[in-house]
């Protein structure tokens, strides 16, 4: 699909900046767009408010406190944060996880896909001018929230893993797993519902089909990941190769067009495939106990892991000396996705840009650890 | 005209304006509270809060210069708009017919575009902290474009604003031609006693393609979800009135509750053949239609999003046409 | 009550500022406005997204050194009467990112939110909860109630 998405090479005359605070950013950030006749020309996203130097402050902690802190870089994604990183701990010290905690800690991470989701929905249609799907989706959103407290005890930072399983709290017991299993048939009747309701409004998707649009090649060429990379037509899903997943049946979801319908779509059909893996991993549950408390502390190399996140690839290493944690680097979907969020507002209307970024379901606060070299905006990325 | 006459008149005239207002501070409050938060499933704010409280709260706010290069200015237009939007109502009573031309279609046409002109000065005016005065490190060494020249998104939602006059307000006065097609005259008080004689026409064809034409119209120039686009939350905020703060503020939202009023009972003088007179049982048909213009109003905001060019446009030019169509099937 | 309390108290506009937590306490109370099933709209708050407007500043985060001079800024450009909620453990402390003591401590952090701007009220967690935002901002109102 063509969307005129080039730079073009005259001068570029107006800007238009929004941010940092903004009504369709849940995030601080800066949106640089140039303008002519309120076609966006060209765009530039300046992130840094969110930079709190995790990756500094978490030199030299213990294991377990590093742990605990790569939960506090994102409130959306919290539980993929200490999940990878446990998983770092775990791979470098070779411990071995009991089944049940790694069944404990799929459903915790389906649950957070699905409120990931469903809040990118929700924020999506906010950003749409669309106030009644929101708030529709953010009570559908609610029962997914009330999932995570029942098992993690808090709405945003559960924090269920630990080295070796996960907490004693976030056990299921028959009453979650029948309060799970009732949310579970609750969500996949409400979200298909919406979708229903969603797919048939024309003046929506008049709204939405053919921006933003980012093709198979740009999205290569972009290093785009996640649902983003999924939407344009790539079957890439790093929890195709987690051993973690191997037991789940599940469906890669693909689109064609890779425009903001594409993304949308991709996410409400993404949902019922969590909505699946729940239901195997609560049928399957294993018996037995949910912690491993054998295991030393030792010193590592330069241990790394790779997990798929709600929005994509996430990268956690670091080393572990006397316990403590080392040259500690974190690798966030979003680092990679901001390219494309600058080059799918390019061609759009200055009302669907901001649109443009939200489909690539940024997440900043994830983002805003690294150093970024660009040499051109559009060709190498590296992240130091 | 005797002098009882005239203070007749004057009593009619003020208690109507006081009845316009008092009907129009409670119009917001029954969108939210009755229909949207009903729509999506919530409570809802009190029916007092968002159009009448609300104003009452900004009169008691500290008053501060606007960032505005002209902060006088600015801070007069909201005022002036209410005055606009006031007198159309003027113009619309019977007891204003004896002016002749100003209390024609002709009048009410001009002043609209006069309010309509005023969303433009204001968003030149004002110069919010939210974009380029936002204090932040953006144009640093490496950034694209750093001479590239920085527009507000005030500026944005004005050059909106220009296009709703020169564009988004066809269907609008294309529908208000409607009755004065069937009536063979400009004169308000010639459309009335027309409907008088002839019955209300909204009952005839022209009559109902041209009271849609003139919903969808009115929609554009209060600037409604979806037709939204001088103010839609996803980029330019609240566009022009971003920087009015206190009594300003005020205004703003007494103006936008009296022009739901004010466009609903031009609605019921032209297409009904009532115009607002406190004097006649006909008053209670003008505040009803104002409440199912409000209710009808706040249904296609809560079930759409807003519009850019690419829908805005079309609908716009649809509409037109059908306009064009009800003027065509009035001479027929 | 005056005709000022009064409605001062029935017209509550709350404006969100961001400065660089970890989102969940942003969410939290995005979800508390537009959420049905907590609608801070049934009592009688309102989100705003323009500081003209507002009554009450809802800041979460640390306040990380790049958002200072905007969380200044955005403070300036409220008219009195109005009061700062600072939402979260970030906003209230300076929260993990200030306090956890590692071997470098963080220098990104210009916070906690009291000692940029005055805070009115302080809503504890991490991330806050939803009704302890509505209590909270509830919290701040007799200072705008009873300002002249």
């Amino acid at each position: 699909m063509d969307n005129n998405n080039k730079v073009t090479t005259q001068v570029i005359e107006t800007e238009v900046p929004m941010g940092t605070i903004h009504s369709a950013a849940l995030e601080p950030y800066r949106l640089r767009l140039f303008v002519e006749d309120e076609i966006v020309r060209d765009a530039e996203l300046t992130i840094g408010v969110n930079h709190r130097g995790i990756e500094r402050i978490m030199e030299g902690l213990p294991v377990e406190k590093a742990n605990s802190l790569t939960e506090k870089i994102c409130g959306i994604c919290s539980n993929s944060h200490i999940w990878n990183s446990c998983l770092t701990a775990e791979k470098g010290l070779e411990i071995d996880i009991p089944p049940r905690a790694e069944y404990i800690r799929i459903i915790m991470g389906e649950l957070e896909r699905l409120h990931s989701h469903l809040l990118y929905l929700a924020h999506g249609s906010e950003v749409l001018g669309h106030e009644t799907f929101s708030m529709r989706l953010f009570y559908i959103r609610e029962t997914v929230m009330e999932l995570l407290r029942m098992i993690g005890g808090n709405r945003v930072q559960y924090g269920a893993s630990i080295i070796g399983g996960v907490r004693p709290r976030c056990e299921l017991d028959e009453m979650r797993i029948q309060k799970l299993t009732e949310g579970m048939d609750y969500l996949e009747e409400k979200i298909g519902e919406f979708a229903d309701r969603f797919v048939r409004d024309p003046m929506v998707i008049s709204r939405i089909s053919g921006i933003g649009a980012i093709t198979k090649a740009d999205a290569r060429r972009l290093a785009t990941t996640g649902p983003t990379l999924r939407a344009t037509g790539i079957e890439v899903d790093l929890r195709r190769d987690m051993e973690q997943y191997e037991p789940f049946e599940f469906d890669v979801i693909t689109q064609d067009t890779g425009d903001i319908k594409a993304n949308l779509l991709m996410r409400v059909l993404e949902i019922p495939e969590s909505i699946k893996i729940i239901r195997q991993a609560i049928k399957d549950l294993p018996e037995g106990k949910i912690t491993n408390r054998s295991w030393e502390m030792q010193d590592t190399d330069i241990i790394r892991s790779y997990i798929e996140v709600p929005r994509g690839k996430l990268y956690h290493s670091y080393k572990i000396e006397d316990g403590r944690v080392r040259n500690s680097i974190v690798r966030t979907p979003s680092i990679t996705n901001i390219n494309t969020m600058e080059f799918a507002c390019i061609g759009t209307h200055i009302t669907d840009a901001q649109l443009a970024v939200v489909q690539c379901d940024p997440c900043f606060t994830c983002t805003d650890r690294a150093v970024q070299i660009v040499d051109h905006p559009l060709k190498k990325i590296k992240t130091v | 005209m005797d002098t009882s006459m005239i203070i007749i008149s004057l009593i009619a005239v003020i208690g109507t304006l006081i009845v316009a207002f008092a009907v129009s501070v409670w119009l917001p409050g029954i969108e939210r509270k009755f229909v949207q938060a009903r729509i999506q499933q919530r409570v809802g704010p009190p029916i007092s809060s968002p159009g009448f409280m609300a104003p009452i709260k900004f009169f008691f706010k500290q008053v501060m210069s606007p960032n505005s290069p002209m902060p006088k200015l600015y801070n007069a237009l909201p005022l002036v708009t209410l005055i606009i939007v006031t007198l159309i109502l003027l113009v619309t009573m019977p007891q204003m017919y004896f002016l002749g031309a100003f209390a024609s279609i002709i009048a009410v046409v001009g002043l609209l575009k006069i309010e309509e002109i005023m969303y433009m000065f204001m968003g030149s005016l004002s110069k919010s902290v939210l974009s380029v005065n936002m204090p932040f490190p953006d144009r640093v060494k490496g950034a694209k474009h750093i001479d590239a020249t920085r527009s507000f998104i005030e500026e944005v939602s004005t050059l909106r604003a220009f296009r709703l006059i020169a564009f988004g307000s066809f269907p609008l006065y294309i529908a208000l031609f409607v009755p004065v097609a069937m009536a063979k005259s400009i004169y308000l008080a010639d459309i009335v006693g027309y409907q008088q004689l002839n019955g209300p026409i909204l009952f005839t064809v022209a009559g109902v393609i041209g009271a849609i034409v003139y919903f969808i119209g009115s929609m554009i120039l209060l600037n409604e979800y979806p037709f939204a686009i001088m103010k839609t939350k996803a980029d330019v905020i609240e566009g022009p009135y971003l920087e009015y703060m206190s009594k300003y503020r005020a205004y703003t939202y007494i103006t936008r509750g009296l022009l739901i009023f004010v466009l609903a009972s031009l609605f019921t003088t032209m297409f009904i053949g009532i115009p607002p007179n406190i004097l006649s049982p006909g008053i209670l048909i003008t505040i009803a239609v104002a409440i199912i213009f409000s209710i009808l109003m706040a249904v296609m905001s809560a079930f759409s999003p807003v519009f850019t060019f690419r829908q805005f446009y079309p609908v716009v030019a649809a509409t037109s046409i059908l306009g064009v169509l009800a003027i065509v099937a009035s001479f027929l | 009550m005056s005709l000022k309390s009064y409605s001062r108290a029935r017209a509550v506009h709350v404006m969100l500022v961001y400065t660089g937590g970890c989102n969940g306490c942003d969410i939290e109370i995005v979800n508390c406005i537009l959420s049905p099933k907590y609608d801070a709209e049934q009592y009688k708050v309102f989100l705003t997204w323009n500081p003209r407007e507002a009554d009450v500043l809802v800041v979460t985060g640390p306040v990380t050194k790049h958002v200072e001079e905007p969380l200044k800024a955005i403070y300036e450009a409220i008219p009195e009467p109005k009061a700062v909620v600072a939402a979260g453990a970030c906003a209230t402390m300076g929260g993990v990112y200030k306090n956890i003591h590692g071997d470098i401590p963080s220098e990104e952090i210009a916070g906690p939110v009291e000692e940029i701007i005055p805070v009115a009220a302080k809503i504890p967690g991490c991330a806050v909860r939803p009704e302890d935002v509505l209590s909270g901002v509830v919290a701040a109102l007799p200072l705008l109630l009873n300002a002249k």
